[in-house]
C-alpha cells in the first residue's frame, strides 16, 4: 500500500500525520508532495491520497497548489482513487468558503458543498458513528462546517455528536473512493477497524496493525466511553 | 449616568474583598468578576498606572512576568501586578482594582502583566501597555486557541498602535504579530547544540511566511525556532537587538549584547526555553531603561519558581519534577526534551491528564500525537509509568514512539505510580505533570522518598 501525504509543509495540525506513521508501522509506505511538485496520485501508483487539517491561511496556498490540477483530481475521485482528508482538508474540494465578513473562496468545485466559518466561535466536540457494521470514535475542533451537498452521503452515520452540519444526520463525505471527514488527529490509530477496512480497500488483503492489541483496547475503551448518555458531546 | 455605573462598579468590587475574607471564600479574581459584571467598560474606566508593562504568549509568561517584578521590585519600584491572580480580563480588573483609590486615582506608577493571550481582545484595547513582550507562540489547546497562526492574528487584530513590541527573531510566528507596532527583537545566537532539520512533531513554520517559498533554517534549536531565509524571495529572520552568545553550559553564563554594550549574565537555569525567558527580561529591562549592570545583580539571585521545576535529593535518590502544560503540545515536547537529556540512568512518570476536562468530558487526545514523546525511547530510560483515566492512550502513544513494551507501566491511578516505581539504586525518578496534577505529582515524590527511607537509603 503507497500512500501519497499531499503537502506536509502545512497540512499537518493537530497530529493529523501520525495517521500516516500509523499506517507506515503497519506496513504502507508513503511518499511526501510538497506545494511545488506535482501530485503523483494523477500519474497512477498511489493507493491513498491523505491530507491533513490546515490553518486558514493554509487553505488559501493549498487551493493555488492544487489549483492546476483540479480536473486530473475530479477525474481521480471519479474513477476511485482513494483520499482521505481529515480536519478543514476535505472543505478545498467544495464549492467553496464563506468567511463571516461575506467574502468567499472560490475552491475546487469537485462536490457542492459550501464551507461557512464562523471564526468567533470554535465548534469542539466527540463524535460516535457507525460504518460498516462497526462504530467510529473521533474528536472535532473546528471553525467551519459544510452545508449543501445533501445528494452525497456521509462516511459515518451518527450515533453521538454532529454530522457534516449541524441537523445532518452523516459525517463528512464520501464520493466513490473519496473519504472527507471533519475528525482530526489520530483517526486511524483511535479506529483499528476503519484503518483495516481503508487498508483493505487500498489493496491488502489481510492487514495486520501496528499494536493492534493495544490498540483495540483503547478503542474500545473510547467507545464505552462515548456511548455513556453522560458523556457530554459538545465541549 | 456611566460614570455613576463605574463608580458603583469599583466600591462594590472594593468591598467585595473584606467580604470574601469575612465568609471564608477565596476567590482571587471575584472582585474584577463584580465590576466587570456591574459595568462592562470597566476596564476602560478604570484608572491606570502611567507605565504598563504586558507579557504574552503560549509559553513562558508567568516565568518572565515574575523576573521583569522582581527586578523592578528590586530596584525599588512598586509594581502593579496580577501575580496572584488570573491573567484575563478579570484578574487585571481585580489587580487595577487594588491598585485605585475609592475615588479612581491610580496608586501605583508601573504595572506588569501576565495577559492570557487568547484574552487579548477584552484587554489590550482598554488596557493599552506601553511595552509588550511576547514571548513565543505555539500550537496550545486545540479547543482553545485552534493553532499558533489563529492566535498570533488575534493578537494583531487588538494590539493597540501605541504598543512598543518586544518580540521573539527566532520565533516568526510571534516575530510577525502587529506589523505596523514599533518594535525591538531579541533571540540566541548560533548555538553548538542547534540543528539545521527539525526532529520534533511540530514545525510550524515550514515555508516563507511572505511569498511561501522555499524557507531554509540557518540554524535551528527546537521546532520553528531558530533563524531561517527564504531561498525564492530572501525574506529572512529579523536581526537582533538583543543578541544572546558564547551560551555556556558549564560556567551558566552567556553574553548579552546591545547597542549600549555587552555583558556577561549568569545563566539561572539550562533548559534553552528559560535561556529565552531570560533574554526576552532583560530587553524588557534594557527598553525600561535599565543598565545591563542592574539587571545582572538582580537577575543573580533569581531561580524559576519552584512550581514549574524543582529538583529534591534525599540520601542518593534524586526525584525532579517537571510541570507541562496538559493539552498544550509544545509544552509537552519541552518537557520531555529537557528530562530525557539528564545523564543518567531515568525512571519516568508520567501524569499528563487533564482532570478539568475528565470531570466534563472526554479528554481530546489529539495534542498526545503531537507531542514528542520519542524523546522518550532512549537507552538511558528505564522505565515509563504512564498514569490517570486515559493511560492506556499515552500507552498507545509511546509504543508509536517506539518505547520498548517491556519498560511500559500502566497505571490508572496517579498516586499508585509512587508505589510501583522501580527506584532502582542509581537512578533518577522524573515526574512530568500536567498543572491539574501538580499536587499529586507533590504527594508522589512525598511517597518517593518514603519508600526509599523504608527501603534503607
Amino acid at each position: 500500500m503507497k500512500v501519497e501525504v499531499l503537502f506536509p509543509e502545512v497540512c499537518n495540525l493537530y497530529g493529523d500525520l501520525m495517521n500516516v506513521d500509523y499506517l507506515e508501522k503497519s506496513g504502507a509506505e508513503s511518499v511526501n508532495t510538497s506545494l511545488k511538485e506535482r501530485p503523483k496520485f494523477i500519474d497512477g501508483g498511489i493507493d491513498l491520497v491523505f491530507m491533513g487539517a490546515m490553518t486558514e491561511k493554509s487553505q488559501e496556498i493549498v487551493l493555488k497548489a492544487l489549483a492546476p490540477y483540479r480536473d486530473d483530481i475530479e477525474r481521480a475521485v471519479n474513477a476511485g482513487q482513494a483520499f482521505l482528508a481529515t480536519g478543514n482538508a476535505f472543505e478545498i474540494f467544495g464549492k467553496e468558503i464563506q468567511n463571516e465578513d461575506g467574502t468567499a473562496i472560490p475552491c475546487l468545485g469537485i462536490f457542492d458543498t459550501v464551507a461557512k466559518r464562523r471564526m468567533f466561535n470554535r465548534y469542539n466536540a466527540i463524535y460516535l458513528g457507525k460504518f460498516d457494521g462497526f462504530y467510529v470514535v473521533g474528536f472535532k475542533s473546528q471553525f467551519s462546517h459544510s452545508y449543501g451537498g445533501d445528494n452525497y452521503g456521509g462516511i459515518f452515520r451518527n450515533e453521538r455528536g454532529d454530522g457534516r452540519y449541524p441537523g445532518f444526520e452523516e459525517e463528512g463525505i464520501r464520493v466513490n473512493n473519496f473519504f472527507g471527514t471533519y475528525l482530526l488527529g489520530p483517526l486511524l490509530p483511535l479506529n483499528p477497524p476503519f484503518t483495516k477496512y481503508l487498508m483493505k480497500l487500498c489493496g491488502v488483503e489481510n492487514p495486520h496493525l501496528a499494536f493492534e492489541e493495544k490498540a483495540m483496547e483503547v478503542y474500545e475503551k473510547r467507545v464505552k466511553e462515548f456511548k455513556d448518555p453522560t458523556v457530554r458531546v459538545k465541549y | 449616568m456611566g460614570k455613576a455605573r463605574f463608580y458603583f462598579a469599583l466600591w462594590m468590587a472594593k468591598l467585595s474583598k473584606p467580604a470574601l475574607k469575612i465568609t471564608g471564600h477565596q476567590g482571587t479574581n471575584f472582585p474584577g468578576e463584580v465590576a466587570l459584571k456591574i459595568c462592562p467598560d470597566f476596564l476602560a474606566q478604570i484608572a491606570k498606572p502611567k507605565m504598563i508593562v504586558g507579557i504574552t504568549g503560549t509559553n513562558g509568561k508567568t516565568t518572565c512576568t515574575n523576573m521583569i517584578i522582581d527586578i523592578l521590585e528590586a530596584s525599588g519600584k512598586r509594581v502593579l501586578s496580577n501575580r496572584e491572580g488570573a491573567n484575563i480580563n478579570s484578574g487585571i480588573a481585580t489587580a487595577l482594582v487594588n491598585g485605585t483609590t475609592a475615588f479612581n486615582k491610580a496608586m501605583y506608577d508601573t504595572a506588569v502583566f501576565e495577559i492570557d493571550e487568547r484574552s487579548s481582545k477584552r484587554i489590550l484595547p482598554y488596557v493599552q501597555p506601553d511595552y509588550m513582550l511576547i514571548t513565543n507562540l505555539f500550537r496550545d489547546s486545540i479547543q482553545r486557541n485552534a493553532h499558533a497562526e489563529y492566535i498570533a492574528q488575534f493578537i494583531s487584530d487588538n494590539m493597540p498602535k501605541k504598543t512598543k513590541l518586544i518580540l521573539n527573531a527566532d520565533d516568526l510566528i510571534s516575530a510577525g504579530v502587529a506589523p505596523k507596532n514599533n518594535r525591538v527583537y531579541f533571540g540566541i545566537e548560533e548555538m553548538e547544540s542547534d540543528v539545521k532539520d527539525c526532529i520534533n512533531k511540530i514545525n510550524d513554520i515550514q515555508i516563507c511566511p511572505v511569498c511561501s517559498g522555499e524557507l531554509v533554517y540557518d540554524y535551528r534549536r527546537y521546532h520553528h525556532i531558530g533563524r531561517a531565509h527564504c531561498k525564492d524571495c530572501g525574506f529572512h529572520s529579523p536581526n537582533y537587538d538583543y543578541a544572546a552568545s558564547e551560551v555556556d553550559f558549564y560556567n551558566m553564563t552567556m553574553l548579552v549584547s546591545d547597542k549600549g554594550g555587552d555583558m556577561e549574565y549568569p545563566i539561572i537555569n539550562d533548559s534553552i526555553f528559560n535561556i529565552y525567558n531570560m533574554v526576552s527580561v532583560i530587553a524588557v529591562m534594557r527598553e525600561l531603561g535599565m543598565e545591563h549592570s542592574q539587571i545582572k545583580k538582580h537577575m543573580s539571585n533569581m531561580k524559576i519558581i519552584e512550581s514549574r521545576f524543582s529538583e529534591k535529593t534525599e540520601g542518593d535518590l534524586t526525584v525532579i519534577l517537571q510541570m507541562a502544560k496538559e493539552k498544550n503540545p509544545l509544552a509537552n515536547s519541552r518537557a520531555l526534551d529537557y528530562i530525557s537529556s539528564i545523564k543518567g540512568q531515568k525512571e519516568i512518570i508520567l501524569m499528563p491528564n487533564c482532570l478539568t476536562d475528565g470531570d466534563n468530558w472526554p479528554e481530546n487526545p489529539t495534542w498526545i500525537y503531537e507531542s514528542d514523546y520519542e524523546f522518550l525511547n532512549k537507552e538511558d530510560i528505564t522505565c515509563v509509568i504512564v498514569t490517570g483515566p486515559y493511560a492506556s492512550d499515552y500507552e498507545l502513544r509511546l509504543l508509536l514512539a517506539g518505547v520498548s513494551p517491556e519498560k511500559i507501566i500502566c497505571e490508572y491511578d496517579e498516586f499508585t505510580s509512587a508505589n510501583i516505581v522501580p527506584l532502582i539504586p542509581g537512578e533518577i525518578v522524573c515526574i512530568i505533570s500536567g498543572m491539574d496534577h501538580f499536587p499529586v505529582a507533590e504527594k508522589a515524590r512525598d511517597r518517593i522518598f518514603e519508600r526509599a527511607r523504608e527501603m534503607g537509603r
